[in-house]
């Protein structure tokens, strides 16, 4: 029989986490130590998208030399990562990201080989709104393992397992390492049970039913690009904007393809070799940006692209705040 | 280890780039560590250029250009002088070794100054070793 | 909410009647200022285009983006469409109204210096700067948990947290230090003036930021440099929030030669920060703009103001001080140190 639910002091664990053998690319939370609210630094999105990330290496060879070494292929890591500490939203957006990366290896290759152990918010903070975009501070969907606190114990943490995977990883790497406690699984289950997030299908139903063109044309646009300064931060910290570019790099007789990230804040992203810009203006390069996450992607994939973490909210240096774009779309929507 | 340094000499056409022509004809010694490459003058040259060299493995940079007040262009090395004086500071201000920049001015009939400048650069940066800090490797 | 009370607070009333003043009699036709935002400590830059909406405006010790940067572009929109090459007669164009404090006014000259902005359609409103609060230093001082409120008076910040408990911290302390060590808080060019006069700085100070650096070694300096900008994650905040910064192709954006690359490799992204910091070499007005936005805390500003510093010694020159003079790099002197005898010597002085 496997075991798949534990409690476990904190501390013990992250000594447990540090234990583990050298098949695992172990990345922990700072906020499982701290037990700071709040989705924290954005290991997901740097795990998901490496920058640079590789897509292969090339050299120029001499005329003898073996066909297959003129161009190669980065060897795909066989070591499991396992992402310790992630918050609800974060690992929603691994789910979002796939739907638009449905085909691409490299990605699927990280993401298979790698164990998401979620971390339930026990608080939300003010700019959090998993809620508004269909999520919630307790969904466990998306987690291979689910760890929440304990109320009243600040010390303790209850761990279980919810996919094969993630059952697999706690009872047979991560279990003997630790004290398995009974009576957990019935715990978590009862407390998961009676935390159910409320579930806002409303948002999502009324962008999906709007007119396009009517968005696009709202005239909030207009007031909102004022202030943008077109940096790349709301899109560089949002764990669900994934757009890269591609170049290929050379040092002297060698050379590599690499894919880093883009955004759509930049001028360059829509540049044309003639020089001609479609997105030309500051405004049409606002407008992307939120047209992208709150109607164009729903109208292709069923879902926002925004976990709600707030991110873009906090880090924007000028206060362009999503949340007020959703309320100014569906009142256009509405209308 | 058989390393040798490596040197981007950008020598301005009308006088430094000659002067090493003048050392060449007139077979004066002077090591093969310096890669000279013509620019048209001692103004055309940008830090963006300075830091490509350094970023695709040189191992120091030397720009010269004719003295101030013989500039073909009249006023090229005089808008340079002030921009490169500048550019060095903040090199090494982040940590760029002392001598791995350096600046001359060296006419068309300065073979033997050229000849000079290219022994004391080179075995000053010998002594430095190979450039590791700003140099992209993958 | 952000509320103000003191100084700030009739700077801010001032402001309001002002630029309503000067839109509804048709001297300007938008205004660049600040309003507030949805989290407290982050105002938002706004251009106001009406009279009632005026109101909007808000002054106080968190305005820390320099709005020149918004300058050309708002003074741009408001032209009417013309053909290549097609001469206006500038006075006959829609003028702008500003607010600045003495670095945002120096930024303004440097616009003018270098022919993007008309300095006769700006009009520009002049509050001495008190100083900005950092960003990053208000944050430590909360220790991880959200301000939801603020109240500021003269000389203290005080901060309602979540769960109803509040915290008080006295301004000065966590004012920038590029405004503490200010040589110019109040404008250098202005068409009027409103609130008190500027109070004095610790000039003496001025550059002991640069010093601390400049006297380690170059391996240390080295150390210091990739250490301190290893986290950029080239988001390119500090340039565009930089009103310096309007090529509108960046170096960063050639890719034929690629001057930089385009990862966060170490090479590339210190390459990044070092030619940033020189295409503002004798421009920089030490605003903290580039600093302030920076969402990991990079101190890039820091290789500017070395820059400031050799300026000074060198050519002693200040950026942005007069409206007469020439760009630094685009001039220059016969008597100009010789760089070819000149060597920066071990520790860059
Ligand atoms: S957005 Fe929701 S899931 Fe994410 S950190 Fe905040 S409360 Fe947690
Ligand atoms: S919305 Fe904010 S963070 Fe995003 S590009 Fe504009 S200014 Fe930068
Ligand atoms: S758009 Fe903002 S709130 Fe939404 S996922 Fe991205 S960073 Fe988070
Ligand atoms: S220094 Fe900061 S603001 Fe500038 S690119 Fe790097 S992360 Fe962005
Ligand atoms: S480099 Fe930074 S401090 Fe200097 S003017 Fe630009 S934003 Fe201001
Ligand atoms: S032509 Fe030689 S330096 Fe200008």
């Amino acid at each position: 029989m496997r075991y798949s639910a534990y409690r476990i002091d904190r501390a013990r664990l992250i000594e447990a986490i540090n234990m583990l053998g050298p098949g695992f690319d172990v990345r922990v939370a700072p906020h499982l130590e701290t037990g700071e609210s709040g989705p924290g630094e954005n290991m997901v999105k740097t795990f998901m998208f490496p920058q640079p990330e590789v897509l292969f290496t090339f050299k120029k060879a001499p005329p003898t030399a073996d066909d297959v070494d003129l161009l190669r292929e980065p060897s795909l890591p066989h070591t499991t990562t396992l992402l310790f500490g992630i918050r609800p939203c974060d690992a929603r957006s691994i789910h979002l990201n796939g739907l638009a990366y449905e085909e691409d290896t490299y990605f699927w290759h990280r993401i298979e080989g790698a164990i998401i152990v979620g971390y339930l918010c026990k608080t939300v903070l003010s700019t959090c709104f998993c809620q508004r975009v269909g999520s919630g501070p307790d969904d466990t969907r998306y987690m291979d393992v689910v760890m929440m606190d304990v109320e009243g114990d600040h010390d303790a943490l209850l761990l279980h397992g919810i996919t094969e995977k993630g059952m697999i990883f706690l009872s047979q790497e991560l279990g003997p390492l630790l004290i398995k406690c009974g009576g957990a699984k019935e715990e978590i289950e009862q407390s998961l049970g009676s935390r159910q997030y409320p579930k806002d299908t409303n948002t999502l139903d009324t962008l999906l039913s709007s007119d396009l063109m009517a968005l696009y044309n709202a005239p909030f646009w207009d007031q909102l690009k004022d202030g943008c300064l077109n940096c790349g931060i709301c899109t560089f910290r949002c764990p669900t904007c994934y757009c890269f570019d591609i170049q290929d790099e050379t040092l002297g007789a060698k050379g590599r393809r690499i894919r880093y990230w883009d955004s759509c804040m930049f001028p360059l992203f829509t540049q044309h070799a003639s020089g001609h810009n479609p997105r030309g203006g500051k405004i049409f390069r606002v407008r992307n940006r939120f047209m992208h996450k709150l109607k164009y992607f729903p109208d292709r994939f069923g879902a926002i692209s925004c976990v709600g973490c707030g991110r873009c909210v906090r880090d924007c240096p000028v206060n362009i705040d999503i949340r007020e774009v959703l309320d100014n779309l569906l009142e256009v929507a509405r209308s | 280890m058989n390393w040798e340094p490596k040197i981007i000499a950008f020598l301005c056409n009308w006088c430094s780039y000659a002067g090493a022509d003048l050392a060449g004809v007139s077979r004066l010694q002077y090591p093969p560590n310096i890669r000279i490459i013509k620019v048209p003058c001692s103004g055309r040259i940008s830090p963006n250029i300075i830091l490509d060299a350094f970023l695709k493995g040189a191992d120091g940079v030397w720009v010269s250009g004719c003295h101030p007040g013989d500039c073909h262009y009249i006023s090229g090395n005089l808008y340079a002088r002030r921009r490169l004086v500048l550019f060095e500071r903040l090199m090494e201000f982040v940590g760029l070794e002392p001598g791995r920049l350096e600046f001359s001015w060296i006419s068309a009939s300065e073979g033997e100054q050229f000849a000079a400048k290219a022994k004391e650069v080179t075995e000053r940066i010998r002594v430095l070793g190979p450039n590791t800090r700003l140099r992209k490797v993958f | 909410m952000l509320e103000v009370t003191g100084q700030h607070r009739e700077c801010q009333e001032q402001l309001r009647k002002r630029a309503r003043d000067l839109l509804a009699s048709g001297e300007i036709a938008a205004f660049i200022g600040y309003g507030n935002g949805s989290l407290p400590w982050v105002p938002r830059p706004i251009v106001v285009r009406s009279p009632e909406e005026a109101d909007r405006l808000v002054w106080n010790s968190f305005l820390t983006l320099n709005l020149a940067n918004y300058l050309p572009g708002v003074l741009k929109e408001l032209e009417p469409p013309r053909r290549r090459g097609e001469q206006v007669d500038p006075s006959t164009l829609p003028r702008v109204g500003i607010v600045a404090t003495g670095c945002w006014s120096r930024n303004i000259v440097i616009q003018v210096q270098e022919n993007q902005v008309d300095r006769s359609r700006v009009h520009i409103i002049g509050i001495s700067s008190r100083g900005m609060i950092s960003r990053h230093s208000f944050k430590q001082a909360l220790g991880g948990k959200e301000a939801l409120k603020i109240v500021e008076n003269d000389h203290e910040i005080e901060v309602t947290l979540s769960h109803g408990e509040t915290m008080v911290l006295s301004r000065w302390e966590y004012v920038r230090p590029n405004c503490k060590t200010c040589i110019h808080p109040g404008p250098v060019v202005s068409d009027e003036t409103i609130g008190p006069p500027p109070g004095r700085r610790l000039v003496d100070e001025r550059f002991r930021e640069i010093e601390e650096v400049e006297a380690k070694d170059s391996q240390g300096r080295w150390e210091w440099f990739e250490e301190a900008f290893k986290d950029c994650i080239r988001c390119y905040a500090c340039r565009n929030a930089c009103p310096l910064c309007y090529c509108p192709t960046c170096f960063v954006d050639d890719s034929r030669p690629q001057w930089v690359g385009k990862s966060i490799e170490t090479p590339d992204a210190l390459t990044f920060h070092i030619l940033r910091a020189y295409h503002c070499a004798g421009r920089c007005t030490d605003c903290g703009a580039c600093e302030s936005v920076c969402p990991v805390g990079i101190p890039m500003r820091l290789l500017t103001k070395k820059l400031i510093k050799e300026a000074q010694m060198l050519f002693d020159w200040e950026p942005g001080m007069s409206l007469e003079e020439a760009p630094l790099l685009g001039s220059f002197s016969p008597d100009d140190p010789d760089i070819a005898i000149l060597k920066g010597g071990e520790k860059g002085t």
